[in-house]
């Protein structure tokens, strides 16, 4: 299975050279160092929120509350930054790992359908958001300058708080290709019987993948409100959709049981460059959405092509018991 | 068809009892509650307003039933209903009234079929395909809208589908009340329903029994349209404006209704009675929220709750039932 690399895998780099490339040739300031390193910079938030959506999907689950989730951890996190200094964005990963269990708590331990358990703490967490925000206010950052060095200002290459989430990536990759939990989340989502089989309650691995996924998404509200110097109550709105289409052009395979989290950085990075470049051409933002939404269609249909591709190919060995 | 299994969990099998619903006795009991514990609840200027607005979620609540019982979900009414008030205030001046609600209605219809082609056609999951459409007809109405609310000049022939009253009726109300007996007539008298439970109940069944699956859901989800289509026009007809951010909670504030009222969001169960029951339990709860003055935040905090509250109760819908049975044959013994 190792040896040749997997097609599912190719398609976000592929997509990047091919977007790169159409956008190179419409937008002349695309191809430049600078325009680079700008989305580099932007990409994070979503490579953080795309690779907990990995572990959710893997376990053939969905979280479309991960947008939400940033949202408010994000303005607890900044909340908490304001009186205890910048280390109080600490709260957002906790807060992230809190809704995260909730999620995997009502969907591994009351059997709820992920959609109906995510809809519901998407529903209600943006209620919470608000209400502590006073309906809406962001919550500047009072150390916002030192908040913003940490997302922006190169050390060795890379901002501090990049560094971090490439960590985080590497460290998603490395559970999932060493770690017993990773391989027992891809097997739970590829043969969720299989698990039982082996000894492992299938319940309390969806409740980890949730717990992942949530951890993530309050990284990524971390990340948000350090670049912005503010903690922002309703961001994250449509994050969810292209959290899910990164990781679906990542490969992730929507029937579970196929993830790769370094190929999910790639599609988040995908739809970055999608983003920037539009932006660059100078379409309008509100097109931009539209085009989201395409790349949301696309990669749907792109999981069922290659679902019903690879299937056809396995087929002689699924006759043989 | 009588010899599969899962007719039992069709409509057939819900008893023509002689004793009413639970979920009847539940908003019966939730309104009566409201009536005396929350001022000016029990009024009857703010009964009609309860039912203004639970009549425009309930003929949106009607397509969302169709798609649930499907087995599926739909995410893109409040978005393509956006789109529709944007493209029928825009299209006003050249098309007239008329012409434009027609315009905006067939818009709408055009984004449910793409969302059935989706599902149907190309097995996209409804989840991935109508949050799809939901991005593409927001950003395309906030596109064609400049991002701003346009306003629509007003004219009585523009503002009748909200603020109209036939037998002094209003006629959002009558609006619903069709539009719940179509979607009676259509799940329990014709083919195409009981089509629909069984493909929600289960696909690969209703496949090997020869229906046609695809042809079955894309109906559904078009179907759906237009009922959002009619939910749409009596919108923007209330808000006298063409707002890209029309009615962003619509897809929640539905899928909660049919939570609430009791159909399995896995498909294959439910009927009208229930749809209008659940639709009118999250109309009085979010009354009750402003009526209460607290934030409007609480609303979605209790929609959210609600939506896992119902399903979870769905399983010990029973063990609820007894209870409130019990209760009533303890009043009237």
């Amino acid at each position: 299975m190792n040896q040749v690399i997997a097609p599912r895998l190719l398609v976000a780099p592929a997509g990047i050279i091919a977007a790169g490339l159409i956008f190179a040739a419409i937008a002349p300031g695309f191809l430049s160092l600078g325009n680079a390193a700008s989305i580099a910079g932007q990409a994070w938030v979503l490579v953080l929120l795309a690779t907990g959506q990995m572990f959710a999907l893997a376990a053939r689950g969905f979280d479309i509350s991960v947008g939400a989730i940033a949202a408010l951890a994000g303005t607890l996190a900044a909340m908490a930054a304001n009186s205890f200094g910048l280390a109080g964005l600490i709260v957002a990963p906790l807060v992230g790992l809190a809704c995260g269990t909730l999620n995997g708590w009502l969907v591994g331990r009351l059997a709820l359908q992920p959609i109906v358990a995510t809809l519901g703490s998407l529903v209600a967490l943006k209620g919470i958001a608000l209400l502590v925000s006073d309906d809406g206010q962001a919550v500047p950052l009072t150390e916002a300058g030192q908040a913003t060095s940490l997302a922006f200002d190169p050390v060795l290459g890379l901002p501090p708080l990049a560094w971090l989430a490439l960590a985080c990536v590497l460290g998603a990759q490395f559970l999932l290709s060493h770690a017993t939990l990773g391989k027992r989340i891809l097997m739970l989502g590829a043969n969720p019987e299989a698990v039982g089989l082996v000894g492992a309650d299938a319940g309390a691995l969806q409740i980890r993948a949730y717990q992942l996924c949530g951890l993530f998404a309050g990284l990524a509200g971390a990340l948000m409100t350090a670049r912005a110097g503010a903690g922002l109550p309703t961001e994250g709105a449509g994050m969810e959709l292209q959290a899910i289409a990164a990781a679906i052009i990542g490969g992730t395979a929507l029937s579970g049981g196929v993830a790769n989290a370094i190929a999910v950085a790639a599609g988040a990075f995908f739809v970055q460059v999608v983003l920037t470049g539009l932006n660059l051409t100078g379409v309008s933002p509100f097109l931009a959405q539209v085009t989201v939404g395409l790349v949301i269609l696309g990669s749907g249909l792109m999981d069922t092509a290659l679902r019903s591709l690879l299937t056809r190919n396995r087929q002689p060995k699924d006759v043989s018991p | 068809m009588s010899s599969f299994p899962i007719g039992d969990r069709g409509p057939s099998s819900m008893p023509a009892s002689q004793r009413p619903p639970v979920i009847l006795i539940v908003t019966a009991l939730l309104f009566g509650l409201a009536a005396l514990a929350v001022p000016r609840f029990g009024t009857l200027g703010n009964i009609e307003n309860v039912l203004r607005i639970a009549a425009i979620l309930g003929i949106v609540a009607c397509g969302q039933a169709i798609v649930v019982i499907l087995a599926g979900i739909e995410f893109s009414f409040g978005a393509s209903a956006a789109l529709a008030s944007v493209v029928i205030v825009m299209a006003l001046p050249t098309t007239g009234v008329v012409g434009a609600f027609l315009l905006g209605s067939l818009l709408i219809l055009g984004v449910g079929m793409v969302n059935g082609l989706l599902v149907a056609r190309f097995s996209v999951p409804p989840v991935i395909a109508t949050l799809g459409m939901l991005m593409i007809a927001s950003g395309l109405a906030a596109w064609l809208a400049g991002g701003l609310p346009i306003d629509a000049p007003p004219s009585d022939a523009f503002s009748f589908p909200a603020r109209g009253r036939v037998l002094g009726i209003p006629v959002p109300i009558l609006c619903a009340a069709a539009a719940f007996a179509v979607l009676h007539l259509l799940l329990a008298k014709t083919r195409l329903g009981r089509g629909w439970y069984l493909v929600g109940a289960n696909a690969t069944a209703a496949r090997l029994a020869g229906l046609s699956v695809p042809r079955l859901v894309f109906s559904g989800y078009a179907v759906a349209g237009l009922f959002c289509a009619l939910g749409a026009v009596i919108l923007t007809s209330r808000v006298a404006s063409g707002q890209p951010m029309l009615a962003p909670n619509l897809p929640f504030e539905t899928i909660a209704a049919c939570a609430v009222g009791g159909l399995p969001l896995g498909g294959g169960r439910g009927n009208v009675l229930q749809v209008a029951c659940g639709v009118l339990i999250v109309a009085m709860l979010n009354n009750i929220v402003v009526l209460l003055n607290l934030p409007t935040a609480y609303q979605l905090i209790l929609l959210g709750t609600l939506v896992i509250g119902a399903v979870l109760l769905q399983r010990d819908w029973a063990f609820l039932g007894n209870a409130v049975r019990l209760l009533t044959n303890g009043r009237r013994g």
